[in-house]
């Protein structure tokens, strides 16, 4: 192996990004915009104001990005967001690529 | 009615509710309850118990039979993880029966808190909420149940004022709305 091989391979991010996973909230028309809040909060430890910004953000543009992680995070994430009753899934962060 | 008292923070949180109101809540705990059931055979089967592995086993793999709710009620409230069909599937096998468990909990709980004022006859009920996160997740999962059912959208409250009294649907959507009302109470005690 060349050094310039080995150097290709250590420069490769992809393989940093594929590691990047988003969970994200979908709008819909049942759940309370308090209980959103409350759910934020407890389950990200987010302060007050940020929970209200992305309540708001899915509120109004229909998602939000709410965490960010390892694929098992996410799928942690989406599952207690599920268990609360809120409408989420994960991806592939695809806006981290470069 | 149907409104909170107290607080989390000091412990003396408590909601009054009339009679009706524990049948109507009872009522559809319940109908949730054996909805959320139908599958409820598949964690006697999750046990360390040898013997219940080898039933498992021998009956086959009853993981991979657990495919997408066709109840829509049940698709809201176990939904999708991933947006790729393949990926969802993968992942409810190994999670959907125990989000479904984590829902039964909270609703067999809210469940013990209902029907002791009806168990003991008492005229009303002024109950000691002692999990209000239970009570409030319990409670979220009957809206959306609702919600489903009813074909709730962003603007159902201006149709649910324009009813006339004789819609059948009319008692549902105020169920509906008088449960968005408790949580909001509930909430604003925390």
């Amino acid at each position: 192996m060349s050094s310039q091989t080995k150097l290709d391979e250590e420069l490769d991010l992809s393989k940093f990004f594929d590691n990047l996973w988003v969970a994200i909230v979908w709008d819909d028309p049942v759940n309370l915009m308090n209980y959103v809040t409350y759910v934020f909060i407890k389950l990200f430890n987010f302060s007050k104001e940020k929970a209200h910004k992305l309540m708001m953000q899915v509120h109004t543009e229909g998602k939000a990005v709410v965490a960010s992680g390892t694929r098992e995070e996410m799928e942690r994430a989406v599952q207690q967001l599920h268990e609360h009753g809120l409408w989420a899934t994960l991806q592939r962060d695809d806006h981290g690529r470069v | 009615m149907g409104e909170f008292k107290g607080s989390s923070a000091k412990g003396d949180l408590s909601v009054a509710l009339s009679n009706d109101e524990l049948h109507i809540l009872i009522n559809l705990v319940e109908q949730l309850l054996e909805l959320l059931g139908e599958r409820n055979f598949i964690h006697h089967y999750q046990s360390d118990d040898p013997f219940a592995q080898l039933m498992a086993a021998s009956i086959g793999n009853l993981e991979a039979r657990i495919e997408q709710p066709e109840d829509p009620v049940l698709n809201r409230l176990l939904p999708n993880a991933y947006a790729d069909p393949e990926s969802a599937a993968e992942f409810r096998k190994y999670t959907e029966s125990s989000l479904r468990l984590v829902k039964q909990t909270h609703l067999m709980y809210l469940r013990q808190q209902l029907v002791f004022p009806v168990d003991h006859e008492l005229p009303k009920a002024d109950i000691a909420v002692t999990d209000p996160t239970q009570w409030l997740i319990a409670i979220n999962d009957l809206r959306l149940a609702l919600a489903v059912r009813l074909g709730v959208k962003n603007d159902s409250f201006e149709e649910y004022e324009g009813m006339k009294d004789a819609d059948p649907q009319k008692p549902l959507f105020a169920v509906y709305f008088w449960l968005g009302g408790i949580q909001e109470s509930l909430i604003s005690h925390l």
